[in-house]
């Protein structure tokens, strides 16, 4: 549903995408990978028609999405950007009523639907519980899922997040990702995401976009795409890809380097330190 | 006190307490209970302090008698009442009510609550003209007019300075100290070289005073605002996501460099509108705006509680200037900060009490 076509985009003399053409399936949980500044939160950002491209287009379902009106766009497409600002004091509820936004006027300010979407909204990310709550006082976990709920309750088929894992210890992220997760499967919605963690893309995307130096360099499906090949080309990381033994996904373990810690007894198996003979398992 | 309201609210009813809707034809409002009655109650201060200031004075009119003359059935005091003090009362609060509309749009589109006025270089660009307009023997009638020209100079400039990263709220504060920093070394050298009556006629307008005005000033501001009314109603409505992230705003739809020009736009007109009628009682624009936030406990100050809130602390700031130091008179712009700051301090200490 959502394509790039030919884009490019860059900041001030400094080109980052370069003519990149790339299709999301729909209905699935795409997730956008590769080292520091690879371009892939400037696809994002792009994507979300938060940067204007120099040349090229983004596509919302074949449309030009600079073309559309920015409230259109906002009712089909929501948007989390990566460190967003509370305002000073706003409770849980009015920022979640603020994702109804692209609904209202000045003259006609909340309706009965409004009321209905947020309430959905902050129930599916389990956050009525803190609906009066000022958002500041809140964990960084909360706050997450509170941002979440606001884009929820925009009711766009398609959400795009960037980085809604850092800065959250290990077990919030896993309950965002599980959000993430539930709104793919149980809604129906469309959800592209970039992330960091490679483990946690291969567990929970549906499509794997791995990205270098503003180009892609693989898509698809992680189980079929990422191998230790990929993972060497795309961070220049020697590693181990092995099945997680709880989902099957594939695992990436780092490889020994010279200055890694070596175990007193490497288990059997286990290859030697990269650069003497580097095999892949 | 917001674990008891959380604690007790079931994931199945999230009925947002506290807010109804308010239905006229098209339209639909969202109305909270807090700023309403913070409303209702400032309204009230507001109709009592006018009275007040009808009341008070040499000679004395009960505010029986004042009521009684408000209504016209014709009294022994008609004269004190309505010719002298109702226009000047009036000028107060319409002023004071514009001076807190501008300052909560300005503190809004700068997310500072320290912005004003004052702060973004209107004022000094309406001194620095009328400075010019009072030294250089230009005649009284055009005082006004020139201070308007000048404040909207100065606002132009401001936009201009901070329009390259899209009236960003701290390019905008940025902009408007050095253009308010110009036009106040400007004033200081008209003022200098000036003969030093009209130096000291320049400054009496710069402190800003309500003395010897009366309808034809309250006619401008309030013309300007009720022109303006249908701007306002958007304002209102729109400033509700200043706070938000220029990322976010975009996220869910809105064109935050466009809100914020709009906004800022209307609030400098609006400044440069009544310091030309009244000068620099700025203050008002400052500290209106932050108490009535805390006043209704919101994330963004209530256009319409800060501006009933400007036209109090004015209203009793006149009334003080007029009465404290009988029969001198202290100008206005004096007395809003000896009412404002202390007040303002006050509830900085007790938020923080309540916060920790």
């Amino acid at each position: 549903m959502l394509s790039t076509r030919d884009l490019v985009v860059g900041y001030e003399g400094r080109t980052v995408l370069d003519g990149l053409d790339l299709d999301l399936p729909g209905d699935a949980f795409t997730v956008i990978v590769g080292p520091n500044a690879c371009g892939k939160s400037t696809l994002l950002r792009t994507m979300a028609r938060l940067l204007t491209p120099r040349r090229g287009s983004v596509l919302l379902d074949g449309a030009v999405i600079r073309d559309l009106p920015t409230r259109e766009v906002a009712r089909r497409l929501g948007v989390l950007p990566q460190s967003p600002l509370v305002p000073e004091g706003i409770t849980v509820a009015d920022l979640v009523g603020r994702g109804r936004q692209p609904y209202q006027r000045w003259w006609r300010q909340w309706s009965a639907e409004d009321e209905r979407a947020v309430e959905r909204a902050m129930t599916m990310a389990d956050v009525a519980g803190l609906a009066d709550r000022p958002v500041d006082t809140l964990s960084g976990g909360q706050r997450q899922r509170v941002w979440i709920a606001m884009t929820l309750a925009q009711d766009t088929e398609a959400l795009l997040l960037d980085e809604p894992t850092t800065f959250l210890d290990l077990a919030h992220q896993v309950e965002v990702l599980d959000l993430l997760h539930r709104l793919r499967t149980e809604r129906g919605r469309t959800v592209v995401a970039v992330l960091h963690d490679l483990n946690q893309a291969a567990r929970y995307a549906d499509h794997l976009v791995a990205m270098r130096a503003g180009a892609v360099v693989a898509a698809g499906p992680p189980r079929e795409i990422l191998t230790a090949d990929l993972v060497r080309e795309v961070f220049g990381l020697d590693c181990v890809v092995v099945p997680c033994p709880v989902t099957g996904a594939p695992l990436v373990v780092p490889a020994l380097t010279h200055t890694s810690p070596v175990p007193a007894a490497a288990p059997a198996g286990a290859p030697a330190p990269a650069g003497s003979s580097v095999g892949d398992a | 006190m917001t674990s008891t309201h959380a604690g007790a609210r079931s994931a199945s009813s999230v009925a947002l307490p506290g807010r109804s809707l308010l239905r006229i034809g098209p339209v639909t409002v969202q109305v909270r209970r807090r700023p309403v009655l913070v409303a209702g109650t400032l309204f009230l201060l507001l109709a009592g302090s006018v009275v007040l200031s009808l009341s008070l004075g040499t000679p004395y009119v009960a505010p029986a008698d004042v009521l009684r003359a408000l209504s016209g059935a014709g009294t022994p005091y008609d004269l004190v009442v309505l010719d002298l003090r109702l226009p000047r009362a009036v000028l107060a609060a319409l002023a004071g009510a514009a001076f807190g509309v501008a300052g909560t749009l300005i503190q809004g589109v700068a997310r500072n609550p320290l912005a004003s006025p004052d702060v973004i270089g209107v004022t000094q660009g309406a001194g620095l003209a009328a400075t010019v307009a009072l030294t250089g023997g230009a005649a009284a009638v055009l005082v006004a007019p020139a201070a308007l020209l000048g404040g909207l100079v100065a606002a132009v400039l401001v936009f201009a300075l901070g329009a390259r990263h899209g009236l960003a709220a701290q390019r905008f504060v940025l902009a408007g100290v050095a253009v308010a920093f110009a036009f106040r070394a400007l004033t200081e050298v008209v003022m200098l070289t000036a003969d030093p009556i009209d130096g000291l006629r320049a400054q009496l307008w710069l402190i800003g005073t309500l003395a010897g005005k009366g309808w034809t000033e309250a006619a401008w501001i309030g013309g300007t605002l009720a022109l303006l009314l249908p701007v306002l109603a958007w304002a209102g409505w729109a400033l509700r996501s200043t706070a938000l992230d220029d990322d976010t705003a975009r996220g869910i739809g809105l064109r935050p460099v466009a809100r914020r020009i709009g906004l800022a736009a209307t609030g400098v007109l609006i400044a440069a509108t009544v310091t030309a009628q009244v000068g620099a009682v700025d203050f008002v624009a400052l500290v209106a705006p932050q108490v009535a936030r805390r006043l209704v406990r919101a994330e963004r100050p209530p256009l319409l509680c800060a501006a009933l809130l400007g036209a109090l602390l004015l209203v009793l700031a006149d009334l003080a200037g007029r009465r404290l130091f009988a029969p001198t008179q202290l100008p206005a712009g004096v007395l809003t900060a000896a009412i404002g700051g202390p007040y303002l301090m006050f509830l900085l200490l007790r938020t923080r009490k309540r916060g920790s």
